[in-house]
């Protein structure tokens, strides 16, 4: 039989392989680092030290210990804390201490997901049990039944939870919740970097009512952040919190040696310049490492991608290891089913995992060995919090970034300085949205009425301004110097913290027609292209066919089904000029900006062949159209380039193409957030134009900061078309969907007109 | 209250030991729906009984912010027992207390109360047959109580905020007599509710008596309910096999294995399949594990299964059914067996 290998000679057959070695366009080597060490702090309880040392822990790290004194010296902190660098020490230590030396300490814990706040109570709950101490936590969230939460509530020392509880279930009722505001000693926000653009907006503002709270029973809470890598921890902690905060940037936790390695697939169709597909990239190097049983996690960027990735993997390995022994993970598989897969990772039953970005959060799955991207994950934070789930403390790790055909991995993957060296991405948020403040306004009066002279946050002499507005709209009432809530609705209800729809598709299995089951579930928008009828629906890598999808009821039933295909369905996207706040002409062409509406529609699907990805049929899809009012800025072309409707048509298509990966990049939002489109005759002006919209209603900022910069953003674009090394253009610059041989050429004359004659300039 | 005081019976609603004045009728006006803390209430009204009058109280709202002498008010004149309310246990009450958090430095605590909620008896008598369980309904269909120009509670909102913008009391008043009237209904329904419980309503149906004598064995009053129930055997039709079931199940509790399978027995002929089912089932256990007669216990299971093939109810029972009946035969085999070796031994 054939002897297993381990990574350090994998490592080496990567560097010597022909096979391997010719597509690996950068090796990178992150030299491990030890652990810096100092004792406990000596005020520490007797009793802690003792749990500490019964986990085998007789030291902090630097960072442990600096964090611990600041927040006993009652400051705010923010710690960026690596994966598996001992973040929860940094929170859980002051907590405990100071609960253990006042019983009426109280602590708030806020973690982006249900599944984090369970796993960090099995962890704060090792520690207490070990010390053997009267100290009760808590999870407080949508699954806690009624008979608990009244116990939560008086009893609870630490109280864990998520922002939509916090906006929903506990700031409204905070009656119910006196003695713990009345002592509420610190507030704790987890996975800080998770809480950017529209979500972190809408947080920001749940933490203004938190805090309007603590002050109305008298409590002053101290404020805790960890966060990721990111370009601006202490920035985006206070502008989260709006606390003086004292940043802890420095790691004492010890790391081995990494190695990052750029994987560019080859190119199989050189005119074209069409690259292998990353996925089937990936299964090779997958399964080469997993058939030497290597624990390894690769990371796909689609719900889809990561169930395609698992079937080939399970495939492959089906001889060496059982099919249980590759897990696939990602939104939409039900808790419990997720909580199997992290205990099977952690103990080593489980050898490989696939999944999408849900387990970049902290979800505790022990250490692997390596981590593989199936393209480049979207962001330089986002990168390098997955290749963190490699090689937590000790020994070697290897971490490998495949890229896609498209623009943006290209141009990663070609650049490595600009990833190892460029910081990482900015979070942003921005609390003022008007949109965001007036509906947690609403809410806040809905807890407590407002009084003159009050601020909320950062808005002060404006503040009153807007409750005059909600006056005149009659949701609060003005009597003497106080608004009050006047209405008859629950405003947290209809207020949803995370992007537009909330209401989920819910997956009903019914294979065995004595087992009708739900096995998952999924967000309105991407149900429109996954859960349309006779959509395959690929779970645990086995595949269910859409029978039915009641959009009404939002459910979808399924059959199980063995086809050798899986569906790709297109999205048709409206989009109508509402009213122009802003407009600018230049020479050749005029950028704008303003309120317009989109119209998203599910129009067909295609069904493609596993391995050869050919299309092999293809159908309708009867769905209603989904709206969404935002803003958008937008270029037009302000005359003819005389080329003709059909090439303008494909210059603007592939020039759309090229913004679409470019723009999010310049405004660093997730590509998710900003979108492109292209019209060949806008409806407003009859122009060939370029949108760039919000994907949320009422904008967050992003295009009015194209609208603002579009001169640099097409530059940028059409340098980077002009450098594609392609003929007609490629999957790398302008998309395959711009089609003939001028493509290219129209699509760079298309942003040369935009430019105007400064644009030319810089030639 | 002599009723209560003089028959002795226990119930969760037994006014037994108080007199008519301790009892606090109570109902709300708020500004929404839920109990959250932006839930104003508006007015709070409520009657009692003193030298054989009823007063009604109602303290109103005048405006927002006006909520210290609000409860300041309510409370100087709180001085009862116990508090008789339509639902006030999961909604007016909590949000009275809700309300009251707001200003609790500034008025007097709020008393511990006793509390009956005729919400949960309404729902115990009269589910049956009332598609809705709002007090207006229960008042129309139960008390025949017809209200005259009454505004509808959902409403009350709207014309509050109207009140506070204009200043005019004209919505108010209607708002105002709708309490007035619900807190009287519930002097009346508690009325009603005391005499169907100890059964001297002549105009009791079957059905209601029935669903007392359910309740009766919800709260463990054996002898009360088999009082009750036993009345309702006779007559053949759906009630009396229902009030025999509900018998079988009260002498299975106290573990009457005799008086349960005859009353299973009848059940089992009652002609409801659904009831007849479980009999059946029942049966079977009571025979198998009870009585120790493996052959009636087969036949009641043979029997639940034929009657199975007829049911929806397939997925629940098949399994277990099944599972029953093959753990019979095995006993009834060895049954045979044993008794098959004696009769050798004999020889």
């Amino acid at each position: 039989m054939k002897r297993k290998k381990n990574l350090q000679e994998i490592l080496a057959e990567f560097q010597l392989n022909e096979e391997f070695n010719k597509n690996i366009v950068s090796w990178h080597t992150i030299p491990g680092r030890k652990a810096q060490t100092v004792p406990f702090p000596e005020d520490l309880h007797s009793k802690l030290i003792e749990a500490l040392q019964q986990k085998g822990i007789n030291t902090l790290y630097t960072h442990q210990k600096t964090a611990y004194e600041k927040i006993k010296a009652g400051e705010s902190v923010v710690a960026v804390t690596p994966t598996a660098s001992g973040k929860t020490l940094c929170y859980n230590l002051p907590v405990l201490q100071t609960i253990l030396t006042h019983e009426n300490a109280r602590a708030l814990y806020m973690f982006p997901t249900k599944a984090l706040a369970q796993d960090q109570k099995s962890e704060i709950n090792e520690i207490i049990q070990a010390a053997g101490v009267e100290i009760n936590s808590y999870t407080f969230d949508g699954d806690t039944p009624a008979n608990v939460r009244q116990r939560v509530r008086k009893a609870g020392h630490v109280v864990m939870t998520n922002p939509d509880m916090l906006h929903s279930a506990i700031l409204p009722h905070h009656t119910k919740w006196v003695s713990f505001f009345e002592n509420l000693k610190f507030v704790v926000i987890d996975e800080l970097h998770i809480y950017r653009g529209v979500f972190g907006s809408h947080v920001a503002n749940v933490i203004r009512r938190l805090k309007r709270i603590c002050r109305y029973y008298g409590s002053k809470p101290v404020f805790i952040c960890t966060s990721a890598t990111i370009a601006n921890p202490l920035e985006l902690a206070e502008m989260l919190t709006e606390e003086l905060m004292q940043l802890i940037d420095y790691n004492g936790a010890p790391s081995g040696t990494k190695h990052f390695v750029f994987y560019n697939p080859p190119i199989v169709n050189k005119p074209l310049n069409i690259r292998k597909s990353a996925t089937l990239e990936v299964r090779k190097l997958a399964g080469e490492l997993l058939k030497n049983k290597i624990q390894t996690i690769v990371f796909a960027r689609s719900r889809v991608r990561v169930e395609i990735i698992l079937t080939y993997l399970q495939e492959l390995v089906k001889n060496e290891l059982g099919p249980k022994s590759i897990m696939g993970y990602r939104g939409g598989y039900l808790p419990t089913e997720r909580r199997k897969i992290e205990k099977g990772l952690r103990s080593g039953e489980i050898y490989g995992v696939v999944s999408t970005n849900a387990l970049e959060l902290g979800v505790d799955i022990g250490s692997l060995q390596v981590s593989i991207m199936t393209g480049y994950p979207g962001s330089i934070a986002s990168a390098w919090q997955q290749a963190g789930r490699a090689g937590r403390r000790h020994g070697e790790a290897l971490v490998i970034m495949v890229a896609s055909s498209s623009p943006l991995d290209q141009y990663i993957i070609q650049n490595p300085d600009y990833f190892f060296n460029k910081c990482p991405e900015t979070a942003r948020i921005n609390p003022d949205n008007l949109i965001i403040l007036i509906d947690h306004l609403k809410c806040a009066a809905y807890e407590l009425p407002f009084k003159a002279g009050e601020t909320f946050g950062t808005i002060g002499e404006a503040l009153e301004e807007l409750l005059e507005y909600l006056t005149e709209e009659r949701v609060l009432y003005r009597n003497g110097d106080k608004w009050y809530w006047m209405n008859d609705s629950f405003p947290a209800h209809n207020i949803s913290l995370r992007s537009a729809s909330q209401e989920n598709v819910v997956i009903i299995d019914q294979t065995d027609v004595a087992d009708v089951k739900v096995i998952g579930e999924m967000d309105r928008f991407s149900a429109m292209t996954l859960l349309h009828e006779e959509a395959i629906y690929l779970h645990q890598g086995s595949q269910f066919q859409v029978e039915k999808l009641d959009w009404e009821e939002k459910k979808a039933f399924v059959r199980e089904v063995f086809v050798d295909y899986f569906t790709d369905a297109n999205l048709a996207v409206q989009l109508k000029v509402l009213e122009i706040d802003r407009l600018k002409r230049l020479d050749a062409a005029e950028i704008g900006f303003g309120d317009v509406s989109v119209g998203a529609m599910a129009t067909i699907f295609k069904k493609i062949k596993f391995e050869t990805h050919e299309n092999i049929g293809s159908g309708p899809i009867h769905l209603p159209e989904e709206e969404l009012h935002t803003s958008a800025a937008w270029v037009s072309l302000g005359e003819s380039l005389e080329l003709g409707r059909e090439r303008t048509e494909q210059g603007l298509i592939g020039a759309a193409h090229a913004l679409q990966s470019i723009a999010p990049l310049f405004v660093m939002s997730d590509p998710q957030d900003l979108h492109v489109i292209p019209q060949v005759k806008a409806d407003h002006n009859e122009k060939p134009t370029i949108f760039f919209y919000d994907r949320y209603p009422g904008g967050i900022g992003l295009s009015e900061k194209i609208y603002s910069g579009m001169a640099e953003v097409i530059t940028e674009t059409r340098n980077m078309i002009v450098r594609c090394e392609c003929q007609s253009g490629c999957p790398s610059c302008i998309g395959t969907e711009a089609a003939g041989k001028t493509a290219k050429q129209d699509a760079v004359q298309m942003l040369e007109a935009f430019m105007g004659k400064e644009g030319h300039q810089c030639h | 209250m002599s009723i209560w005081n003089s028959r002795g019976i226990s119930h969760p609603l037994s006014a037994e030991g108080f007199s008519a004045e301790d009892l606090f009728f109570f109902d709300t006006e708020t500004t929404g729906l839920g109990t959250g803390a932006g839930n104003t209430i508006f007015l709070l009204g409520y009657a009692s009984i003193s030298d054989g009058e009823i007063i009604v109280r109602q303290h109103i709202l005048p405006h927002p912010g006006a909520e210290v002498p609000l409860y300041d008010s309510f409370l100087r004149y709180v001085n009862y027992n116990t508090l008789i309310t339509y639902n006030g246990k999961a909604f007016d009450w909590p949000q009275v207390k809700t309300r009251h958090t707001l200003v609790r430095e500034h008025v007097p605590k709020l008393p511990e109360f006793g509390h009956f909620d005729l919400f949960h008896a309404a729902r115990r008598l009269w589910k049956h047959k009332l598609g809705s369980l709002k007090l207006s309904v229960v008042e129309a269909e139960v008390l025949g109580i017809k209200r005259k120009d009454d505004i509808p509670g959902y409403l009350a909102p709207m014309i509050y905020f109207d009140f506070i913008e204009t200043k005019q009391p004209d919505g108010m008043l209607g708002i105002l007599k709708h309490n007035e009237i619900d807190v009287l209904s519930l002097i009346t329904l508690y009325i009603h509710i005391t005499f169907q419980l100890h059964g001297i309503d002549h105009n009791q149906t079957r059905i209601e008596s029935y669903e007392v004598g359910r309740w009766f064995a919800a709260i463990g009053e054996q002898e009360q309910a088999e009082k009750v129930l036993t009345k309702l055997m006779d007559g053949g039709d759906l009630t009396s096999f229902q009030a025999k079931r509900e018998l079988a199940f009260q002498y299975k509790k106290a573990k009457e294995w005799d008086k349960a399978k005859n009353m299973f027995q009848e059940v089992a002929d009652s002609g409801d399949l659904k009831m007849m089912l479980e009999a059946c089932v029942e049966l079977a256990k009571i025979f198998e594990h009870r009585i120790k007669d493996i052959t009636q216990a087969l036949a009641y299971c043979d029997k639940a299964i034929r009657l199975l093939a007829q049911s929806d109810k397939q997925d629940e029972w098949q399994k277990p059914l099944q599972f029953r009946k093959e753990r019979l035969m095995q006993k009834y085999r060895k049954s045979l067996d044993n008794h098959g070796s004696i009769i050798v031994t004999k020889i």
